[in-house]
């Protein structure tokens, strides 16, 4: 018996997008996860919407799953997300809206898209308001737990971080287990 | 030296990318604000890459994607805009467009576009 009772993400429905004749420009290695320290979270975004709005070098599209702090109708206008399931990070009820303090809703989100799909990609956006509800470790768990379950999959996890946040101890503990992106942009 | 041209009506953005070509190794980097002031650098200067924002005061990116094309049916025109409107995008794509980038672009995308499209 399942602890929690909601929609799976992609249990039903095709969340494919409709792709664009456009270059795929970042490449995600498969179970694995990748911190990338900036703030605002446009790297971040540009790197999800390019993969799931393109094809691969074998013509194969990728699904993807958004949890975000920003308004998810925002999300989908800036980004051209028309399927692609987004939860919204916030303290309301609602479809599609995960509490920052539920964690275990959180974590169950994540790993059944990624037990689900194959290929997919996951954007955790909204750490820095997830430690603001609750305690660092416990966060840190949740991440630690998700990317195990990602390692083991075919799915790959984008996690951005504003460093201004968090204490450089808890940097290094995020980015133990995943690859650390920097760069620069205009 | 490989010329490039960035089209767009913000100077903020129009240094900026600048600044990120140079780092990239491209030194010979023309600008332009607008569809009249573009189109005059490109007859002049016939730049391997133009970046067209596709939001321009006046005549769209379109328009001056399709005013490029007819100058130079081999031009490398890279589409740029801030959110990723599909029906824009592929209209940029018809009008002759190879490419498009998300704005503010950066480090990774730039390169790739750029590797992707030199011959």
């Amino acid at each position: 018996m399942s602890l929690f009772h909601f929609k799976r993400p992609g249990a039903r429905k095709d969340h494919k997008e409709s792709a664009l004749d456009i270059s795929r420009k970042y490449s995600l290695t498969q179970g694995r996860s990748y911190v990338i320290e900036e703030s605002p979270p446009d790297i971040s975004f540009d790197a999800f919407a390019n993969i799931i709005n393109t094809t691969d070098d074998k013509g194969a599209k990728n699904v993807g799953l958004c949890i975000t702090r920003q308004h998810p109708d925002l999300v989908r206008q800036k980004y051209g997300l028309e399927n692609t399931p987004i939860y919204w990070l916030a303290t309301k009820t609602g479809q599609d809206i995960i509490s920052p303090t539920n964690l275990g809703i959180l974590t169950h989100t994540i790993i059944s898209f990624v037990q689900d799909h194959q290929n997919g990609v996951v954007l955790l956006d909204g750490l820095e308001y997830l430690v603001s509800n609750n305690d660092f470790n416990k966060v840190l768990r949740v991440i630690d737990q998700v990317n195990d379950h990602i390692s083991q999959s075919t799915s790959r996890m984008i996690l951005p971080v504003d460093p201004r946040a968090f204490e450089p101890k808890e940097v290094a503990l995020l980015e133990r287990n995943m690859e650390k992106v920097q760069l620069s942009k205009a | 030296m490989t010329k490039i041209l960035v089209v767009d009506d913000s100077e903020a953005f129009r240094k900026v990318m600048i600044e990120l070509l140079v780092r990239a190794g491209f030194h010979d980097v023309a600008e332009a604000k607008d569809f009249d002031e573009a189109l005059d650098r490109f007859r002049q200067d016939r730049p391997r890459f133009t970046f067209v924002d596709m939001i321009l005061p006046g005549k769209s990116g379109v328009d001056l994607t399709k005013a490029l094309i007819a100058i130079d049916p081999n031009a490398t025109i890279i589409a740029m805009s801030s959110i990723i409107n599909k029906t824009m995008i592929r209209q940029s794509l018809d009008a002759g467009a190879k490419d498009f980038l998300l704005k503010p672009t950066n480090t990774i995308a730039l390169s790739s576009v750029l590797a992707m499209w030199s011959d």
